[in-house]
């Protein structure tokens, strides 16, 4: 009971708070990730990223299981070319007291069947398929001599979103200590569970789409400083 | 601006049942039902219009700057392509389909054969990018349309500001598809009561609504819903038309209906524009049929028509043509923008 007060008070001390900073990371068996460089994979096979592209939106704010906030007009566009587009600050409306995160990683249903969007939906920014209606939620390229593919190269396009193979993925976070939101994703963890000899590229809806899309999803982490 | 579509009409809702969707210009005709296109996101502007005319006859949206949208819809063939079944683009190459006429797209719920764009908005996107037709990408078209002292200007214009991104282009060449609009055809004069039609035309008409209509459903003449009409499989093309979209089986070989409207300026016909003519059509509906599991219940039985009853029939098909479309001002090539 008086554990209780003592959460709330500190929970509420920081519902101050107007700004709350989110980040992602990523990186590479622990290592920062720097793409186009080739890394050992378990020992023998090689594996480089050149790409590696996604969308989180409707990024909400949950106290005791209710949403308690959510961004207006969410979506990100992370591109980890783009160091700038990892970190943003969230403006939450002051005194709002929140124990967990919680975004889609992709982009949802009706947004998709909406037309021709701008900012970081804008078409230009190649996150949308263009021979069939839809955007490409994840986007995960490279090359790795196990690909038998040409030039030894991987593309991953994880999307659709119209049953069955509406792939988008809710991911949530109970936060330790709120203003800062810091997620990580560890590269070598979703690359080490993918048979290149066997699958080296998704470029449309499909149910590989989604097994692999859920898998992604589980492997981000929140950063516990 | 004299732009003859872009009367402001008085709201006699009760009196002419025009109905008035945005202040400007987008006019639903008499007898038409509600438009699919929510002009409510992207308001329609004379120069917005204007800025997605000049796009859309540019050659500026392709790789090598060779091909325009117009280059395969053209608005003498009602914005279809004849001379080809199948669509040419970039360096000749040829496509795997005819390309359809663009007429009413704001009531169409998809787009292309066989339904793979779901928005009017986003289905440029697939011409310009596929590499046997524009063979472009929307950044470097950004870049190109950024170096351009025409399109700083009609960017200008139509959003009050001179950054161009891909949201925008799009838009602006939504709303001049928007206005392909065609209602002005003996077909919309009859049935407005201004005109009769002659002997022939009403037993074609008749023979029509018991033949056809379920599926190029008047006024619009399609429920933009998909079909599959009986056409064999072409094995040098192995389209299976829906069921690459969506994956199942029973929409294996159904395309989207196509409107009858201007039909006589739009051959050759169907998806891979295997027939020249509307007689070849028909006689495809009477004795070309194939008999497959997801034939559509219409054409199980066998259509019996006489060959006089086919030229009536053609007759009437005739009537959906629109000259007022074909010749309008506001769709032809803006040559005054382009004179340099
Ligand atoms: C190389 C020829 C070619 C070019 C260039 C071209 N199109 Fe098309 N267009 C086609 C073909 C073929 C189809 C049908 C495609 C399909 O069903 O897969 C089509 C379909 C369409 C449709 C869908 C119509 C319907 O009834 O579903 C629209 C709208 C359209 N095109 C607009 C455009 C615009 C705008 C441009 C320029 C940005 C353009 N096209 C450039 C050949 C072309
Ligand atoms: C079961 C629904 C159905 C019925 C009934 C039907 N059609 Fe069609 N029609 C279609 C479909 C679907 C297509 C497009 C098929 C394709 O290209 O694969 C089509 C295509 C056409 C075309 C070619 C249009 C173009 O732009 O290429 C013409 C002309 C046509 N039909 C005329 C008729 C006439 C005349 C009748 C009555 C005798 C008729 N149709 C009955 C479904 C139907």
């Amino acid at each position: 009971m008086v554990f209780c007060v003592f959460l709330l008070s500190l929970y509420s001390s920081h519902g101050q708070n107007d700004t709350v900073h989110f980040e992602i990371n990523f990186t590479f068996n622990k290592e920062d990730l720097q793409l186009n460089k080739y890394y050992l994979l378990n020992g023998t096979d090689s594996v480089e990223i050149n790409t590696l592209k996604f969308y989180i939106s409707a990024i909400s704010l949950l106290h005791n299981g209710e949403t308690v906030w959510k961004e207006a007009n969410s979506f990100h566009l992370i591109d980890a070319e783009l160091n700038k587009s990892t970190k943003f600050d969230l403006a939450v409306k002051e005194g709002v007291i929140y124990d967990k995160f919680r975004f889609n990683l992709g982009i949802d249903s009706l947004t998709n069947v909406s037309g021709a969007m701008g900012n970081d939906l804008d078409p230009s920014k190649n996150m949308y398929w263009t021979w069939q209606s839809g955007y490409i939620n994840f986007k995960l390229e490279g090359r790795s001599n196990v690909c038998l593919a040409r030039k030894n190269e991987f593309k991953f396009h994880l999307g659709g979103y119209q049953f069955p193979y509406n792939c988008i993925q809710q991911v949530e976070f109970t936060l330790p200590q709120p203003d800062l939101i810091h997620l990580q994703i560890d590269l070598a963890e979703i690359i080490s569970e993918l048979r290149f000899g066997e699958l080296d590229h998704i470029m449309s809806p499909s149910f590989s789409a989604m097994e692999l899309s859920s898998s992604i999803a589980k492997k981000i982490r929140l950063r516990i400083p | 601006m004299k732009k003859s579509f872009i009367l402001l009409f008085i709201y006699v809702y009760l009196f002419s049942s025009f109905r008035i969707l945005n202040e400007k210009s987008f006019i639903v005709p008499t007898g038409f039902p509600e438009p699919a296109y929510d002009f409510s996101k992207n308001i329609l502007t004379t120069e917005k219009i204007e800025l997605g005319r000049a796009l859309f006859y540019d050659p500026i949206l392709s790789r090598d700057n060779s091909i325009s949208c117009s280059s395969c819809h053209s608005v003498y063939n009602s914005f279809a392509h004849t001379d080809h079944d199948l669509s040419h683009g970039i360096d000749d190459l040829i496509g795997t389909r005819n390309a359809p006429a663009l007429i009413n797209l704001a009531w169409h719920k998809s787009f292309m054969w066989d339904g793979a764009v779901n928005h009017l908005e986003v289905q440029a996107l697939a011409p310009i990018t596929h590499p046997k037709e524009m063979d472009e990408s929307m950044n470097h078209i950004v870049f190109k349309l950024s170096q351009s002292d025409l399109y700083t200007k009609l960017f200008m214009n139509a959003y009050n500001d001179t950054s161009i991104t891909g949201e925008k282009i799009l838009k602006a060449l939504t709303q001049f598809q928007l206005i392909f609009v065609s209602s002005s055809s003996r077909y919309d004069s009859m049935t407005q009561k201004q005109i009769k039609f002659t002997y022939q035309e009403e037993n074609g008409y008749n023979l029509f609504k018991k033949n056809c209509n379920t599926c190029h459903a008047e006024p619009l003449f399609s429920t933009y819903t998909f079909a599959n009409n009986g056409l064999g499989l072409d094995t040098t093309l192995n389209d299976f038309g829906r069921m690459q979209i969506t994956k199942e089986r029973s929409d294996s070989l159904k395309f989207k209906i196509p409107t009858l409207r201007n039909i006589e300026y739009s051959p050759p016909y169907m998806h891979d524009g295997r027939f020249k003519s509307l007689f070849a059509v028909l006689n495809h509906y009477t004795s070309g049929i194939h008999q497959t599991t997801n034939l559509a219940p219409e054409l199980k039985s066998p259509i019996i028509l006489s060959e006089n009853e086919k030229v009536d029939l053609i007759a009437f098909l005739l009537t959906l043509s629109d000259k007022k479309f074909i010749f309008n001002p506001d769709f032809s090539y803006p040559r005054e923008l382009f004179a340099k």
